[in-house]
């Protein structure tokens, strides 16, 4: 293969590894709205009635 | 003085000291253990690649909740995460994650999932953070399927990490935007205590 063929493959690894990366990191990062975090028993009282 | 705010306008806000160090931003928002208020914050690093922190901050330690950053008086206003979350473990819950979990009525009617919660923050004196509603992807049971609207919570609030249950009584009080809503919550509760 000549030269420029390398190039753009690795250009093209290069973007799929740092793509990659900023969705690990996207996904680590992303928040919720966490109820109950240890995971004690599924039910609770309900409402103010 | 109080003030409706969606919870995903949280996520991602600065948390600044008040000597103006950025230390960490906001994650995930913690329901109080017993439901109905929010008990503290998870937190990130700052920066494209920095990971979640060891540290959170208890609802307690926090100094000024604004529509820009979450304002604590030092550093030493963090815990550790497990402490944090250790209180907030008693709610009675599943676990797990809110948004996009099923809205319930008490009767079984499926109201439609999680989107956003709408907490309402009061500042001053013993600022509280209550969650007094969910925005949710309407289902067919009223009447706009797949629009997004508000509905009130009670005071105490039924939570676990897959559905939600709310009075049946939560459909006479949608809301479609944030204007309007408390007095929505207001009336909703105050019916809810009458009914009792």
């Amino acid at each position: 293969m000549t030269w420029w063929v390398w190039l753009i493959v690795i250009v093209v690894v290069v973007l799929l590894l740092v793509g990659a990366v900023l969705a690990i990191q996207a996904r680590r990062r992303r928040g919720g709205v966490i109820v109950d975090p240890a995971g004690s028993p599924r039910t609770k009282g309900g409402g103010d009635r | 003085m109080t003030r409706l705010m969606r919870t995903s306008k949280l996520a991602k806000l600065p948390v600044v000291t008040m000597g103006g160090e950025d230390v960490a931003q906001i994650k995930d928002v913690v329901y109080a253990a017993g439901g109905g208020q929010v008990g503290g914050f998870t937190l990130a690093g700052r920066g494209l690649f920095a990971g979640p922190l060891k540290q959170a901050l208890a609802w307690t330690s926090v100094a000024s909740l604004g529509a820009d950053a979450v304002m604590i008086t030092d550093e030493g206003a963090l815990e550790s995460t497990g402490a944090v979350l250790d209180r907030s473990a008693s709610s009675g819950g599943s676990g797990g994650n809110v948004l996009g979990s099923q809205v319930l009525t008490d009767a079984g009617v499926d109201l439609g999932k999680v989107v956003d919660v709408i907490i309402e923050v009061s500042q001053g004196g013993e600022g509280q953070c209550d969650v007094v509603g969910y925005e949710i992807e309407a289902s067919e049971a009223l009447g706009s399927s797949g629009t997004d609207v508000l509905i009130p919570l009670p005071d105490t609030i039924s939570v676990s990490g897959e559905h939600l249950i709310v009075p049946a009584s939560a459909k006479d009080f949608v809301g479609h935007d944030l204007a309007g809503f408390g007095a929505a919550v207001e009336q909703f509760r105050a019916q809810l205590k009458a009914d009792r």
